[in-house]
């Protein structure tokens, strides 16, 4: 026993398993979640029939991907069909090695953790590239292709922006960012007097375009003709899929959060008398949510099972929401919730460009990346950079 | 000219087929492709034809009318409107002014269904996954006001020939009304969505230019006409079942792109409103049918009736032989004229803007095919 | 001047972002979760055809005057009678409706003079043969049963 718990890697390796087995449940809900919000902006219900209020929708599609029959095109390159999707899989969860997901849960600090996560992405367009080759369909090739071209320009307009953020930082390492966000007391998105707030925003379009979401999800939306690179992979491949889009997007929206939100600090880290916020806001969030399934409970009331997981939920909820309140159990978790909360909120911003905006045009959207994004971002590194020489900000590293 | 070398490009022929979510119905369009560039594109119809024109030489001129909703099954209260115009024509007999008024109002609250209709689809088209519910909330009022009068919502066969069937229901004023107060804010909510947003503006202006020589030249008419430039409309020009009292204006657009025809349809939307709100303040009492014979044989003859439906110029040809059923009914239906000049629009676009521009025209199969 | 910080700021996105922002609220929800929540339709609504009885005698109102038949464009509807000796009119013998090549115009309703085939409210028709889509007298009189799913 002593052994095991003086396992050097212990941390590490419990909290890749954690990861690894929650995170495909996790990818099944915000999906749930993305049917749910995008049906309340258009006015209807989105999933309600399985589960209470469709919350058991995932376990369905999940089943329902892992029984269909898995179709190989007989003239497709089987290896290479074998290995994209996987490719493109194991590349997204790496990039979860070296997330800070507060400040004693991570996987590693690496000491070049951002450009591990950039270096990862880019190798995961080769497996979008693949896809679409081994599918031997030359309208898949060209979709695949497209979005390959698409990915690869706004990975220069993000590095651009990152770059910007990294000279406020200081340090490329992941956990050093935030730590130098609790030193300089300061989320970086609002630094350099709010100067830092453009490369914000060319990051937040670039991720966008980056992950292929809308409103660059041309190559594979709509499609005018062509159905993008996943065409040919049905059930479980197909998933494996979506669950590279949705890891690419959580990862991206990790970089964001750590870079320019303030990582796993809370809001106002620099001002003491609002310390308060570590537990209002989770209690809060919880009651309120838990007040919400105590509704449901009752819209249920006649139903066993689905009435049953209701009260489960209202239990969960509340119990958490009254846990955030035990000084001892919130500084444990409280860098978690903050950090777990704005990558969230970012993930329902996607949620929200989807549902609002048509969609461009593919020559619109190299455009926009190469004259307007790369540009911008270049600029405001160069302004950043000098408005850091003459300023107050940033680390200097020594 | 050198002679072909290995590096040439040949065209690609794709094949937007039948079955296809942007084409709006089963139409096929064949498109030559130059890389990403249309170099042409030619439309293959038929797959909805159902005979219509023939049938109608075997039913009577009054069990012909459910039949006429049936073509474009969108806007169905235009076109029982346009049949019954023709055969009273032949018959020369003219509705009661209190019937052409609620024709009126029903014909323009069909007009606003079908441009909503139309917005929704071509917004999911281009992109917008969210205005088509919205759209389709507000139809829905629309189809409830058609449910109550008549007892369908979308194959209404509202009219009867000579005047209407049924009395009005006793809330129709106040419902329309209600439309009428609901209906503006709403399409200020799809202009905010809509009309200013960079990315639509982006997708849809300069796209599928058609200027007013080749509107004239391929007798496109309708909001394609109006967007065009040309102030035809036939409400205006050729004025029927008493449109003349009504006060409205016209819109038009300057270039003729996809932007200024969706400009049109919105303005028309608002047009209708004020029409509809005009034609319930003024309502006439009185009758609602002329005097018909029960058998119906008008005298021998032929007339053409055309009538501005929602998506142009909706004509029907009647021959008749004295006999109860007519010898020919020939429709001219706005979208297939329409149509045609899909080539002439696609030319030089990239292949991403020919959904878009499809969209655009508004077609309905039902009345492209008959 | 304004124009430039609209399209740096992104303004037109932004109204866009509000407006369906705007619409998250539980009373906006306009659908209808069948069939636990049935429509309602409208008085005049054209949905299954029906053999009025008279409410006090229990007798058809029909008085076989084939005019609903004639009227049809579709020709699916089938009238027999025979002569009762006694009251010397006619007696409504069979009544069959095509519900299957319908197309619900409301005609036949429009031509009945005395009322009897009217066309009501029903709009669950649905059958798991072809042949129960053809309605006789008895069904006609009944009127669709469609399952109700009540917990």
């Amino acid at each position: 026993m002593n052994a095991v718990l003086d396992f050097p890697y212990l941390k590490p390796v419990l909290i890749t398993l954690v990861i690894i087995l929650v995170f495909p449940l996790v990818v099944g809900y915000i999906v749930l979640a993305e049917r749910k919000v995008l049906a309340d902006y258009q006015v209807r219900l989105g999933p309600m029939r399985v589960g209470p209020y469709g919350f058991l929708q995932p376990l369905a599609d999940a089943v329902k991907l892992l029984i269909k029959e898995d179709i190989i095109p007989t003239a497709s390159d089987r290896w290479i069909f074998w290995l994209a999707p996987v490719l493109s899989t194991v590349t997204g969860l790496t990039a979860f090695a070296v997330l800070p997901l507060s400040e004693w849960i991570y996987i590693a600090d690496v000491n070049i953790g951002l450009l591990f996560i950039l270096a990862l992405s880019s190798v995961g367009i080769l497996g979008l590239i693949l896809g679409g080759w081994a599918s031997n369909s030359h309208y898949s090739l060209l979709g695949a292709l497209r979005s390959a071209a698409q990915m690869v320009s706004y990975e220069v307009a993000m590095g651009f922006a990152l770059v910007s953020g990294l000279m406020v930082a200081g340090t490329l390492s992941m956990q050093g960012m935030v730590a130098a966000q609790q030193r300089l007391q300061i989320w970086f998105a609002f630094s350099n007097y709010g100067l830092m707030m453009i490369p914000f925003a060319v990051y937040a379009i670039s991720a966008v375009a980056e992950t292929n979401r809308a409103p660059f999800d041309l190559p594979e939306a709509e499609s005018e003709l062509v159905a993008g690179f996943h065409t040919e992979y049905s059930g479980f491949r197909w998933s494996l899929y979506m669950l590279a889009e949705y890891a690419n997007m959580f990862v991206v929206s990790s970089i964001a959060v750590t870079l320019f939100l303030g990582g796993w600090l809370r809001p106002f880290p620099s001002v003491a008398w609002l310390a308060w916020l570590n537990f209002v806001v989770p209690a809060a969030l919880f009651f309120l949510i838990g007040a919400g399934c105590a509704v449901g409970v009752k819209r249920y009331s006649d139903h066993r099972v689905f009435g049953g997981i209701m009260i489960v939920l209202t239990g969960a909820m509340f119990a958490a929401g009254a846990s955030f309140l035990l000084p001892p159990v919130n500084a444990r978790i409280i860098g978690l919730f903050w950090f777990l909360l704005k990558v969230a909120v970012i993930l329902y911003c996607y949620i929200w460009y989807r549902g609002t905006f048509p969609r461009f045009r593919y020559d619109q959207l190299m455009r926009i990346g190469w004259r307007y994004m790369i540009p911008i971002a270049m600029g405001a590194l160069i302004v950043n950079g000098f408005v850091m020489l003459w300023g107050q900000g940033g680390e200097r590293v020594q | 000219m050198p002679a072909a070398t290995f590096l040439d490009t040949s065209e690609l022929v794709l094949n937007m087929g039948p079955q296809h979510p942007s084409t709006h119905g089963v139409l096929r369009v064949v498109l030559k492709l130059d890389g990403e560039k249309v170099t042409g594109c030619e439309c293959v119809i038929g797959y909805l034809h159902r005979g219509v024109e023939k049938i109608a030489e075997n039913r009577t001129y009054v069990q012909f009318a459910p039949y006429v909703d049936r073509m474009d099954y969108v806007a169905a209260v235009s076109n029982g409107l346009g049949y019954c115009l023709a055969v009273e024509k032949l018959q020369g007999v003219e509705a009661p002014p209190r019937a052409q008024a609620v024709r009126v109002i029903l014909t323009e609250l069909n007009r606003i269904s079908s441009h909503l209709l139309w917005l929704g689809t071509h917004a999911l088209d281009i992109g917008a996954i969210t205005p088509v519910f919205y759209c389709f909330r507000e139809r829905e009022e629309a189809l409830k006001i058609f449910e109550k009068y008549c007892g369908a919502r979308l194959t209404t066969h509202a009219f009867r020939i000579g005047g209407l069937q049924y009395e009005t229901y006793d809330t129709l004023e106040k419902d329309c009304l209600a439309f009428c107060e609901m209906f503006p804010k709403k399409v200020d909510e799809y202009e905010e969505l809509l009309t200013g947003n960079r990315i639509w503006i982006g997708r849809t202006r300069g796209v599928g230019i058609l200027n007013a020589e080749d509107c004239k030249e391929f007798g496109v008419t309708g909001p394609l006409l109006r967007a065009a430039g040309v102030e035809w409309d036939l409400r205006k020009q050729q004025p029927y079942s008493g449109y003349e009292k009504y006060q409205f204006e016209i819109p038009t657009g300057a270039n003729g792109d996809t932007f200024d025809r969706y400009v049109v349809r919105i303005q028309e939307m608002r047009q209708s409103t004020r029409i509809i709100r005009q034609a319930v303040e003024s309502l006439p009492t009185g009758p609602i049918m002329a005097k018909v014979p029960k058998v119906l044989k008008p005298p021998v003859g032929e007339c053409y009736v055309s009538i501005e439906a929602p998506k142009g110029e909706l004509g029907y040809f009647i021959v008749s032989d004295n006999s109860t059923q007519p010898y020919r009914v020939r429709v001219r239906p706005p979208s297939f004229v329409n149509l045609q000049a899909l080539d002439r629009m696609c030319r030089g676009s990239l292949v991403a803007d020919v959904v878009a521009i499809i969209g655009t025209i508004d077609i309905v199969l039902g009345e492209v095919d008959r | 001047m304004w124009k430039f910080l609209r399209t740096v700021l992104l303004v037109d996105l932004i109204q866009g972002l509000w407006v369906t922002f705007r619409y998250q609220q539980p009373k906006y929800i306009y659908t209808e979760q069948y069939p636990a929540q049935r429509p309602q339709v409208a008085e005049r609504y054209r949905g299954a055809p029906r053999l009025n009885i008279h409410p006090e005698s229990g007798q058809t109102l029909c008085i076989a005057c084939d005019l609903c038949a004639l009227i049809c464009p579709e020709n699916l509807i089938v009238v027999t009678s025979e002569r009762n000796e006694q009251t010397r009119r006619k007696e409504l013998t069979t009544f069959t409706y095509d519900t299957s090549r319908c197309m619900f115009c409301g005609l036949c309703e429009d031509a009945c003079p005395v009322d009897a085939l009217e066309l009501t409210q029903d709009f669950e028709l649905a059958s798991y043969t072809r042949e129960g889509a053809i309605w006789d007298r008895q069904m006609l009189e009944e009127g669709p049963l469609p399952k109700q799913y009540v917990r």
